[in-house]
């Protein structure tokens, strides 16, 4: 059951992200779909997978694209 | 439940896919591009890990005790898997260097906008 | 077992991450990377064939030892045959390959060393990088393997074109990144679906499971399958529609990264399509998908090239045009194609990469590559201007030269398989090639020279004219002995027409 509420928050959560005009809450909400991506992997019985996407979807991305819009422009024109 | 888990999944990397290419073709802020460049790859890769999942099994560690005939027919596919992780870190990693390029175009033409940063 | 098939990838990045280290110490990368670039070519020479298994987990068939103990379930079946470790199949074909890439990379980081003011350990690290990346994708013979190292070799070229300060290069690598990060992910999405349908990502094991029919080479997945690889393909060598930001890459490069570029997307052209030839030639459809691209690459590269004003780009739209001929022969089908395919790719390497380095002293001597504000450039060097000119002869497929050889095997592939309306589409386009090479040659040379044009650098290296004749030494070998070449390539090209020589 809960692995269907995990692709509903990963298709939800990359359209929010997508629809955001503050690019800082788009960043950040770009955590949300990677993270459940790794909770999915671990539903789908690949728990190393499951580490490596933790770290790299939720953390890594999210804080290299946070990075880029500190250093140009917070907000969409 | 009306799909098993291995089709929703893979319906669920299509759609990743798809939310990705419209928003590399069609956003025009260039971080919303990026961003959606990075679904595309997560697509590719859930889709890969689908490929392996197998409904009812088991983890493909193979523990000390466990029967082997019973592991190999239980285990999930391992194969997918070892190439997910590589593509995970090289999805990373590529998008590193296009937001590295972004900045750099950012200082030169002051926008974030396709329309005016890349074309002619 | 032979150590010197992996060496043929580890030198190459070796050199690249040691260079790297050497930052800002112009000398001793001078040194240590024209001695590590000698080792290119000469590597493949001195390897002899066979094929390596990483980690050394060979197939059960082939180690008895292993087998000894196993169950029937796993020896009896088609498992024992089964490749479990990364292969990297080194025959007459890659060897030739491999020695030609190698030349081509020794003597662009050769240029490239004595033209630039202060050389470079980034830009040396992007050269040697995407050299390893090729050469690997020539030689792996596992589906994966080769998206892995696609990419790298997409990301070495980006890193090539950003590292070049031609106005405009970020924009153009940046269009170059996220078009290819939509392409590389469908690419891997194909290799998922072939994994999915054989579970093999061995490119020797899938053709053995469609082949022995234990999975039904009719099925609907794998027609989609090859659709996105094909994708992948298009993205990788630009084909029509990639062909417009291909060339863009080409002339946002500098001169010597431009002739390595070129040999980069030809050699993933070949390594690909090869890869496609082998799994779905199968498919009716895969031929003539081959040859409609190819035919839309040749017609719109070549129409193209001569509307530029810009000296690089219409260089880079000849490359792309030229594709399409190796793609014709390709799509043929027959060992005669195949093999006369395969001979104009390595052909278009060298030319294409004597013309980048030969047009590149231009761009050397005056920093400007606009056709319109150059001209009269014959009294500064007319040596360099001879070659040039020879260049352009040997694209257009003129006698002693090598392309003539390999454009004429073409033409009587298409006479022998049933097209020859190939052949005269193939002749016209020859024509119009040689055309726009002298427009751009009268625009540069002949025609009086304006005003304003300042010339910043009277000399040019001795190495550069060094590296001109080692070209047109290859050109005239390979036109006078076309055997040379084509003995190499006979194996790969019966195999891959299904035994008919």
């Amino acid at each position: 059951m809960i692995e269907y509420v995990l692709m509903i928050i990963i298709i939800l959560g990359s359209i929010l992200s997508l629809m955001q005009r503050d690019l800082l809450k788009a960043a950040i909400l770009t955590g949300i779909p990677g993270a459940a991506l790794a909770f999915l992997y671990q539903y789908l019985l690949a728990p190393d997978v499951a580490l490596t996407q933790a770290i790299v979807g939720s953390a890594i991305v999210p804080v290299f694209i946070a990075l880029a819009v500190y250093k140009t422009r917070r907000v969409e024109d | 439940m009306i799909m098993d888990t291995q089709l929703a999944s893979l319906f669920t990397a299509g759609a990743l896919i798809i939310i990705g290419i419209f928003a590399a073709v069609f956003l025009d802020n260039l971080i919303k591009k990026v961003i959606g460049l990075a679904f595309i790859g997560d697509g590719a890769n859930l889709f890969l890990i689908a490929m392996g999942y197998k409904p009812g099994g088991i983890v493909y560690i193979y523990l000390p005790g466990m029967a082997r005939d019973w592991f190999a027919q239980n285990a999930a596919y391992p194969l997918p898997f070892a190439l997910v992780l590589t593509s995970i870190v090289i999805g990373a990693s590529t998008m590193a260097v296009m937001l590295g390029i972004i900045m750099v175009l950012y200082k030169k033409h002051g926008s974030l906008r396709a329309s005016k940063v890349l074309g002619e | 077992m032979n150590l010197l098939i992996p060496l043929m990838i580890i030198v190459p990045i070796i050199c690249a991450l040691f260079l790297n280290l050497l930052h800002k110490k112009d000398r001793t990368i001078k040194v240590i990377a024209i001695l590590l670039a000698l080792t290119l070519p000469l590597l493949p020479l001195l390897a002899s064939y066979g094929v390596h298994f990483f980690g050394g987990y060979e197939p059960l068939t082939q180690n008895p030892t292993l087998s000894a103990g196993l169950p029937s379930l796993i020896t009896g079946t088609a498992l024992n045959t089964f490749h479990p470790a990364i292969t990297y199949s080194f025959q007459e074909a890659q060897k030739l390959f491999l020695f030609i890439l190698g030349l081509v990379a020794f003597l662009a980081i050769l240029v490239s060393l004595f033209e630039t003011r202060r050389p470079s350990g980034v830009y040396g690290f992007m050269m040697f990088m995407g050299v390893a990346a090729v050469s690997a994708l020539i030689l792996t013979d596992d589906i994966f393997n080769f998206y892995v190292f696609f990419e790298i070799a997409a990301l070495a070229t980006v890193g090539v074109v950003l590292v070049s300060q031609v106005k405009g290069n970020y924009e153009t690598a940046l269009k170059y990144m996220i078009l290819g990060s939509i392409a590389s992910p469908l690419l891997l999405l194909g290799i998922a679906l072939l994994l999915g349908v054989t579970g093999n990502v061995n490119i020797t094991d899938i053709i053995a499971s469609l082949k022995s029919g234990v999975v039904d080479p009719q099925n609907p997945v794998i027609l989609m399958a090859c659709g996105l690889i094909v994708f992948g393909w298009l993205y990788g060598s630009g084909l029509p529609p990639f062909h417009t930001i291909k060339s863009a890459i080409y002339s946002k490069a500098l001169p010597h990264g431009a002739a390595l570029l070129q040999a980069f997307s030809v050699f993933t052209f070949i390594a690909l399509g090869i890869i496609i030839l082998r799994i779905f030639s199968y498919l009716p459809l895969s031929q003539m998908v081959i040859i409609g691209v190819s035919l839309l690459a040749m017609i719109l590269g070549i129409t193209m090239a001569i509307l530029q004003t810009d000296l690089k780009r219409m260089i880079g739209f000849l490359a792309v045009g030229e594709l399409g001929y190796i793609g014709l022969g390709l799509g043929l089908g027959t060992a005669l194609g195949i093999t006369a395919g395969l001979f104009q790719a390595v052909n278009e390497i060298v030319i294409t990469a004597f013309l980048f380095i030969g047009f590149g002293t231009i761009y050397y001597q005056t920093g400007e590559s606009d056709i319109r504000k150059l001209g009269g450039l014959m009294v500064q060097n007319s040596k360099v201007a001879l070659l040039v000119l020879l260049a352009g002869f040997a694209m257009a497929g003129v006698p002693p030269l090598n392309a003539f050889q390999s454009k004429l095997l073409l033409i009587q592939a298409s006479i022998q398989a049933g097209l020859p309306e190939l052949g005269v589409i193939m002749i016209l386009l020859s024509i119009v090639t040689f055309m726009t090479f002298m427009k751009a040659f009268h625009a540069v040379y002949m025609k009086p020279r304006p005003l304003d044009l300042e010339i910043k650098n009277d000399k040019i290296p001795r190495v550069t004219i060094l590296a001109l004749f080692i070209f047109l030494i290859v050109c005239l070998v390979l036109g006078l002995f076309p055997q040379v070449a084509t003995d190499f390539l006979q194996g790969i090209s019966t195999s891959l027409a299904g035994g008919i020589p």
